[in-house]
């Protein structure tokens, strides 16, 4: 079943077309990637995806239901969750309490209740406590649990987003660069971790440049160059694609300006 | 002894300090220094929900304290309404303040805050000189009658001081309450980062209007009583210094903590008498101090930016930590 649609999606800024009507469909339990050399326009895709931006043209369905013009506490709701390509953790709250304000998506929301210290709002206080060491735990960083997320080593930082952003219980995880800054070893984790989350039945779709870890977890690729759509298809046959290569062996001579 | 007893222990001592106070101190000066500082506490807890939780800077506070202690001045005075309504109006009326400050927090970030919530400071001491049929104008408003509770009215030193430690008491379990469950969390996490907290699906705007209108009410509570305990009000007392002043409480305090900001409420208040405080004090070294005030509280905030940015909350927590390594 397609659980995301994206189609004929373009955002503007200014005379740069960062994403030129790009189209792509993600299956409901499979890991899709999305890749292309820097300033493709991948983030800007994530964030039209996610209600962070709103693109000029386009349409983005989820599950069937329009997602462009939400705000990104409506596409949290609805089920998509997403990392960032700089972690945005909450620097002076711990590991823990960190995932627990993930976990509030989906609570009541009891200003009330807490200013009043009503058993409710207790009782939600303990379940969050203890979905945030699960999921800690499923992401395997447990031992981080009371850690100042200042504190926390760069790798970690983004596992814990990534438990946070599955706190909101989502259909869809959308991770930005989940592999940046980790080494080889936590990055062969990673890939476990990603399996272990699509296991649970969580779609995911991964912006990455690490193509050993893109070509080893994704069931299909989107390749973006200058915010077009260039290739798709399952990992043989990106590597082979002509018009990728090109714009990977372009890649250097962009860089220099 | 284990960080969890220190924890309940210091609460527990402090409220025991505080509640000998008035049969230790006989003195009605001391007492209402003491008062004054237990007002100040009540803005400073709101101002550390909002500035110390949830970084929204504010540089028009006191003018939420001179809301509320305008309109409980009006009420009682003019319309006779009992002091109990006339003091829950002050805060009605400053959290209106508060809805209206929190509607620039949507949009703006950082100083661009800080200049807004400056100018609407500025604006309402404005409003409190010019506007002479409620205020008075610069001559002030006098002859404020003392709290009353039904037919008790309340104007013993010592009771002053009970009825501003009592309200204290229920803002800071209230303060605790929040900062402590879902809200709290919900605050710090705009602090950390508003995409991250946009992206856990935190109703950010929602969360900062709520929050200023907390703080709002406190600090119109505390403008209630403090029309109440000194009986005459006028608009220098609600200026851009005495915003200043309670900003600097908030950031000595240290953020994400409501004990750090209350004990630097109680400290940066008794600095200004110090010459009441202790006796042997020279009276031009404490009139120099005086003086100096603002220059004290600015040099204050200069060096804990610098040299402990976390404020007095970080610095014990600190300490705490590697006592509990060692």
């Amino acid at each position: 079943m397609t659980l995301l649609q994206v189609r004929n999606v373009t955002k503007r800024f200014g005379g740069l077309t960062a994403v030129d009507d790009v189209s792509f469909d993600v299956f409901e339990g499979t890991i899709k990637a999305l890749i292309g050399p820097n300033g493709a326009g991948k983030s800007t895709l994530f964030n039209s995806l996610t209600g962070f931006d709103r693109p000029d043209e386009g349409s983005v369905l989820f599950d069937g239901a329009e997602l462009v013009g939400r705000k990104p506490r409506e596409t949290v709701r609805a089920g998509v969750a997403r990392t960032f390509q700089n972690t945005q953790l909450f620097e002076e709250m711990t590991a823990a309490e960190n995932v627990m304000v993930g976990c509030q998506a989906h609570q009541p929301k009891g200003f009330t209740t807490a200013l009043l210290r009503l058993p409710m709002a207790h009782g939600e206080d303990r379940e969050a406590r203890e979905e945030a060491a699960r999921l800690l735990r499923l992401i395997g960083v447990e031992e981080w649990l009371d850690a100042q997320a200042a504190d926390l080593p760069a790798g970690i930082r983004r596992l814990v987003e990534i438990a946070r952003a599955l706190a909101t219980k989502p259909r869809l995880l959308l991770l930005d660069e989940p592999a940046a800054g980790l080494n080889e070893t936590e990055t062969r984790e990673l890939v476990d971790t990603l399996f272990r989350v699509r296991d649970t039945g969580i779609t995911v779709v991964i912006v990455e440049h690490d193509m050993g870890l893109v070509m080893d977890v994704s069931d299909e690729i989107v390749v973006i160059d200058r915010g077009r759509k260039i290739a798709e298809g399952p990992p043989r046959m990106i590597q082979k694609d002509p018009a990728v290569i090109a714009a990977y062996l372009g890649e250097e001579a962009d860089d220099d300006d | 002894m284990g960080m969890r007893n220190l924890k309940t222990l210091v609460p527990l001592l402090a409220v025991v300090a505080l509640a000998i106070v008035p049969l230790l101190v006989t003195d009605r000066f001391l007492l209402k220094i003491f008062t004054f500082a237990g007002i100040n506490v009540l803005v400073i807890i709101g101002l550390a929900l909002l500035f110390g939780h949830a970084g929204q800077v504010s540089l028009g506070h006191a003018a939420f304290v001179g809301v509320g202690a305008y309109t409980c001045a009006y009420c009682t005075v003019e319309l006779h309404w009992p002091w109990l309504l006339a003091f829950l109006l002050a805060g009605v009326f400053a959290s209106v303040g508060g809805l209206i400050l929190a509607l620039p927090s949507l949009r703006l970030k950082g100083h661009y805050l800080a200049m807004a919530t400056l100018s609407f400071g500025l604006l309402m001491t404005l409003l409190f000189t010019e506007a002479e049929f409620i205020t008075g104008g610069v001559d002030g408003f006098g002859g404020i009658s003392f709290p009353s509770l039904g037919p008790f009215e309340i104007r013993e030193a010592s009771s002053l001081y009970w009825l501003v430690w009592i309200v204290v008491a229920i803002a800071l379990v209230g303060a605790f309450n929040l900062t402590s469950l879902r809200p709290g969390r919900a605050m710090r996490a705009l602090h950390g980062s508003e995409l991250g907290a946009q992206a856990c699906g935190v109703d950010i705007v929602g969360v900062k209007v709520r929050t200023f209108v907390v703080s709002a009410l406190l600090a119109g509570f505390a403008g209630a009583l403090y029309a109440s305990v000194v009986g005459f009000i006028s608009p220098s007392v609600f200026t851009l210094n005495a915003s200043i002043a309670f900003l600097a409480m908030t950031v000595v305090g240290g953020s994400g903590s409501l004990a750090g900001p209350i004990v630097a409420a109680i400290l940066l208040t008794l600095v200004q008498y110090l010459e009441a405080l202790i006796p042997g004090i020279p009276r031009e070294t404490a009139q120099t101090l005086q003086s100096f005030q603002e220059d004290i509280y600015g040099l204050a905030i200069i060096l804990v930016v610098i040299f402990a940015p976390g404020g007095l909350a970080t610095m014990w927590k600190r300490r705490l930590s590697k006592g509990k390594t060692s």
